[in-house]
Formats: C-alpha cells, sequence, structure tokens
C-alpha cells in the first residue's frame, strides 16, 4: 500500500509524452481509442448505497364521516444513524438487509430439518423470479422448501390488510404442510403404480441398514453365548462343583505352561 | 500490412487446419473395383445377413430357466414402458457459456448475476480501492454491484472491439485452473492470442531472448500472408501486444507489470481483493467463479469478433482503420534505418 502507481490509467498520457520527445517514431493503435473511451476514475470514493430495511403492510384506516374503512399502505422505515459511528466508516459498504431475512430464520429454527433438503442453487436465466406469483405457495419450476413459506409470508404480509406476522406465518406453514403430506401420498401411490406395472425397487436404505444391524446383533448372539459358557465354567470351578473344577483348573495349567517355558 | 509474430510456446495462432483437410485420408487413393462376385445359380434364395447375435436372441425366445425369463420380461418392459414419462426441455447446460458466448448487447443484469459475478470476497479480505464497485455487505462477503459491473464491461468490450478493428493484436491470459477452454475460445474469436499457462517473466521485458525464436509472418489487409517478407523479418524487436485482456490479475502481477512498463493497456477482472490501479480497464467481477470468467471472456471474445469483422469488411472496400506500413519500410534495416547492403550498413 502506501503511494498508488498509476502507470496503467496513463498509458496514453505515457504513449503521446513518448512520442512527442522522439523515443517511439510511430503512435500505437490504440491511442486513439483509449482517448475515445478513457478509463473510469477508480480511486474516487463515493458513498456506498444505504440500504434501509423497509416494511410494507396494509392498514385499515376509519375515515371520519364515511361508511367504509379506507385501506391505506403504510411503509415502516427502520430507524438508522444517519450518521455512522465513525468518520472514518463513512465510505464503507453497509450491510444489506431485507424483510424476509427475520422470516426465514425464525421458519428455519421451527424446521430445523428443512435445511437437510437438497437444493437447487443455480439459475440458468437468473430470470426465475419472473415466473413466480406468491399469490399462491406453489410455483411453476420451483420445488416447495422452506423459502416457499418465507416469501408466501412475505407476500400475505405485503398485501393482506392488518395482518400480523404470526397470522401469515401460521397461513402459509399450514399451506405448505398440506403440500408436503400432499407429495407424500403422491410418492406413495406412484411406487404402487409402478409395482403394479412391473417395477421392481432394490431394498431401502433401511432394509440395508436394519439387515447390516442384525448381522451385527447375530454376531453378537453367538460371542455372548460362548462368553456366557466360559463364565459359567469359571463360576462352577470357583464354587466347587467336582467335575468340572479339576477340568478348569486342569485346562488353565495347560494354558500357563506353554507360557512359562520360554521365559 | 502488418507485422505478426507467432510463438509456439506463449503466442499461439489460435488457427487450425482447414475442416475440409481432416477428412483427408493420408493414404494414396486406390480405384474401389466393385469386388462382389456375382452368383447366379437357379437354387440360390436370398440370403439373410448372418446376425453373429443370432444365438443369444434365439436363445431369448425360448426362454427356458429363470433367469432367462426374468431377463426377457425386463427386455419386454422397457420396450413398453421406455416411451413413457416427461423430457426436459430448458435445463441449465454449463458449455453453452463456452460453446456460444453472448454478445456485448446482450448483458444483462440478470445473466450476470446468474453468473455469480456479484460474489466478492469476505469483508476482510477487501482492497479499500475497490469501494465504489461494492454494493453492500451480505453474509459477511461483499457484494459487487451488478449495474457497475455491466457498464464496465461494455466498456471493455467496445475497447476490445475498437482495438480489433484497428488490427491490433490482443492477447487473452487466464492462467487458473479451468480456464483454458474459454480463453482458447475468446482468441479464437477475436483471432488474438491465448496464454492458459504461465507467463514467462520477461517475455515482454526480454522478448529477444524468451521469443526470439517465434515465428512472425507479414500479412495484408485481408489477413493474408505475404510470404516475400520472410527475409526482411530477421532481427526485428518481438512485437508486443496492442491490448491485454487478464483473467486473474492477482495471479499475474508480472504480466501486468510488463505492460505497464511497455506502455500496453490492460483489461483485468477485479475482484474485492483485487488492486484496480494495475489494470487500464478493471471489470469489477467474481474472478474465482469459473462460469463468470467464462462469460466474461466469452463476452469479449465476441466484441473482438465484431470488430474483425468491421475490420475485414472495410479492407474489401479498399479501406483502412490504421496506418499501413509501406513495402519499403519493411525492407529497411531494423538497427540503422538504412536499405540493406547501402553505406550506412557497410560503415
Amino acid at each position: 500500500m502506501g503511494k498508488v502507481n498509476l502507470t496503467a490509467l496513463r498509458v496514453r498520457q505515457t504513449a503521446l509524452n513518448q512520442f512527442a520527445s522522439g523515443k517511439t517514431s510511430k503512435l500505437p493503435q490504440w491511442v486513439g481509442v483509449v482517448g475515445e473511451i478513457p478509463p473510469a476514475e477508480t480511486l474516487i470514493r463515493t458513498r456506498p448505497p444505504q440500504h434501509q430495511l423497509v416494511h410494507r403492510r396494509l392498514k385499515t384506516v376509519t375515515v371520519p364521516y364515511s361508511e367504509k374503512p379506507k385501506v391505506t399502505v403504510s411503509l415502516e422505515y427502520q430507524e438508522k444513524r444517519i450518521k455512522p459511528k465513525k468518520a472514518s466508516r463513512l465510505f464503507q459498504p453497509v450491510e444489506i438487509k431485507y424483510e424476509e431475512d427475520q422470516l426465514r430464520s425464525k421458519f428455519f429454527r421451527d424446521h430445523p430439518w428443512e435445511l437437510a433438503r437438497p437444493r437447487v442453487l443455480l439459475e440458468s436465466t437468473g430470470k426465475d423470479f419472473e415466473n413466480y406469483d406468491w399469490r399462491r405457495i406453489e410455483q411453476p419450476g420451483k420445488r416447495l422448501d422452506g423459502e416457499s413459506v418465507v416469501q408466501r409470508q412475505l407476500w400475505l404480509l405485503n398485501h393482506v390488510p392488518d395482518i400480523t406476522e404470526s397470522a401469515a406465518y401460521d397461513i402459509a406453514r399450514r399451506e405448505f404442510y398440506r403440500l408436503r403430506l400432499k407429495e407424500d401420498i403422491q410418492r406413495r401411490v406412484a411406487a404402487e403404480e409402478a409395482e403394479a406395472y412391473g417395477a421392481k425397487f432394490g431394498p431401502s436404505y433401511m432394509e440395508i441398514g436394519m439387515k447390516l444391524e442384525n448381522e451385527q446383533y447375530d454376531k453378537w448372539v453367538t460371542w455372548a453365548r460362548s462368553a456366557a459358557q466360559v463364565q459359567d465354567q469359571r463360576h462352577a470351578a470357583l464354587t466347587g462343583a467336582p467335575d468340572l473344577g479339576d477340568a478348569g483348573e486342569a485346562s488353565e495349567l495347560e494354558m500357563e505352561e506353554p507360557e512359562a517355558v520360554p521365559a | 500490412m502488418i507485422i505478426r509474430r507467432t510463438c509456439r510456446q506463449l503466442l499461439a495462432l489460435s488457427q487450425r487446419a482447414p475442416v475440409s483437410s481432416r477428412f483427408q485420408s493420408t493414404l494414396p487413393e486406390t480405384p474401389v473395383t466393385p469386388v462382389q462376385a456375382v452368383q447366379t445359380s437357379p437354387k440360390d434364395e436370398i440370403t439373410r445377413p448372418e446376425n453373429p447375435l443370432l444365438e443369444m436372441v434365439q436363445a431369448q425366445a425360448g426362454a427356458n430357466t429363470s433367469a432367462q425369463q426374468e431377463i426377457a420380461a425386463e427386455e419386454s418392459h422397457r420396450k413398453n414402458f421406455s416411451k413413457l414419462g416427461t423430457t426436459v426441455r430448458t435445463f441449465y447446460d454449463p458449455e453453452n457459456v463456452i460453446r456460444n458466448p453472448p454478445k456485448p448487447s446482450q448483458i444483462s443484469l440478470e445473466m450476470l448475476l446468474a453468473a455469480q459475478t456479484h460474489l466478492g470476497h469476505s469483508t476482510s479480505r477487501w482492497n479499500p480501492q475497490n469501494s465504489r464497485y461494492i454494493f453492500g455487505i451480505r453474509e459477511g462477503v461483499h457484494i459487487i454491484s451488478l449495474d457497475v459491473t455491466a457498464a464496465y464491461l461494455r466498456r471493455a468490450a467496445k475497447v476490445v472491439e475498437e482495438v480489433a478493428a484497428r488490427g491490433g493484436l490482443i492477447l487473452f491470459a487466464g492462467t487458473r485452473k479451468g480456464q483454458k477452454r474459454a480463453v482458447v475460445k475468446a482468441a479464437e474469436l477475436a483471432k488474438g492470442y491465448h496464454i492458459f499457462e504461465r507467463w514467462i517473466p520477461g517475455s515482454l521485458t526480454n522478448g529477444e531472448q524468451i521469443l526470439g525464436h517465434c515465428e512472425t509472418k507479414v500479412v495484408n489487409a485481408l489477413d493474408e500472408e505475404l510470404p516475400d517478407f520472410k527475409a526482411d523479418l530477421a532481427d526485428r524487436p518481438s512485437l508486443k501486444p496492442d491490448l491485454v485482456i487478464c483473467l486473474n490479475p492477482l495471479e499475474n502481477v508480472v504480466l501486468l507489470h510488463e505492460c505497464g512498463l511497455n506502455n500496453v493497456p490492460t483489461i483485468g477482472i477485479i475482484d474485492t481483493d483485487a488492486d484496480p490501479t494495475r489494470v487500464t480497464y478493471p471489470i469489477p467481477a467474481n474472478d474465482d467463479s469459473l462460469r463468470a470468467t467464462c462469460l466474461i471472456a466469452g463476452i469479449l471474445g465476441r466484441a473482438g469478433e465484431a470488430g474483425q469483422a468491421r475490420r475485414l469488411k472495410m479492407a474489401q472496400e479498399g479501406r483502412t482503420t490504421y496506418q499501413p506500413i509501406k513495402a519499403e519500410v519493411l525492407h529497411l534495416d531494423p538497427f540503422t534505418g538504412q536499405p540493406p547492403g547501402g553505406e550506412g550498413q557497410k560503415k
């Protein structure tokens, strides 16, 4: 840091100076181009965009001397310092905030397993939002997920008069639960249909897991049987059953003898 | 006339053999004679070509064992139901941006957003000189302003087009992993040169040593090579590009420094952690996403293509946007400026 090197930005001036002083015999082809399309000013600081959080709500207002209440749009601005904390932060970018951030964090706090579902992050054109209409929770070309609930709740908050945040959340959530249930049923019916037409599904992950677990249990049972037998024998030897005790001692002695020989 | 110098190692000329030559066989052609012997005997009936898998087919038809029956059932099932289901029509093809890059006039904020050009670096890694390109902070990451990116990209595309229209040498440099194909494609479109491996330091400042062995050619306004001037090209200083486009300025500091020393204008993709004063025309964008860099390289390549088309069209009409070099000047000795074999050389 420190000094700024402006060589790259001053190529045209340098070329003209070199030509004028006779260092180069010919002006390069690009001198005219750089003159017509000058480089932008890079080092001038501008005030970065100040993002302000706005809540848009519809409210019914009773108007005096009229029968019908009137619906008005109210915009609530988040309180914000006009000046930043320090003068040195005047040119620093600020945090981008949207109203749905709060709704999103609430939904995923309540439904943490929604985060475990796979999600498509890729956009091919960037114009997916043009197909969305949040009057309904289902959208063409978009999977139903937590984001649908958040966007639906936001639409309700912005377009339904006098709705509270929790009421909008409940409406959006109910729609979501109902569709999730429907998806489950659809999946089951599709599987049944496919089976009826001759499809064969292999063992599911759950069945494979259960099989592996059962194998381990069977292993344990055989091990436990032999371990119990040994324990019984030892116990019998200690309590002094006449026939078993001698045999147990003999086997122990036999076991110890080969070890003693090399030592 | 333009002098062009090509180098096998670095400034590889993006030219391939014409398509027609690829289909030509190297074997000497032999006259094809009909070999089929005509057997006309009244006993011969229509002979069917023998199927090499005839046994298998027969075995399948008369399935005896249970396994064979199962295979046959599966086969018939596939035959009956393979046409059912949906076909996906619109889908994302990552190759598309390389094969068919958009034109500068097609730049839209949605396209840049989908290509992730707006994602910068962690806020702690920023270069404060980039503050005017930054829209805000999201989840601890700087977000580059898309409209600024679009404006700067259009400006850079205009520069590439104009330089190409004036017959300038354009060098595309992208030395990160995966940028190779985009860089080559852009150079191909703009009829420029490309580097996708390491920039050898000194290629500009010490070009005589590093690029001395490279091939050079003289072309006329219609880009046709003039072989008569081959002899005059010896002992000439190595050619310098008129515009360098760098897709990853962070790794190519040496290249940009040499461009500064040699007074060559540069275009570069500047992420939030890069130094924008290193290049003449910065394009504030994400340089870590391959999709973003491929898109930007493709757009600049298309701009170069438009410029080259304009130049060739003018050349066909007998006009040029640049001052052509005369044949006498090319014949002069590059060191003394005297005609070869003249008095100046004798001294």
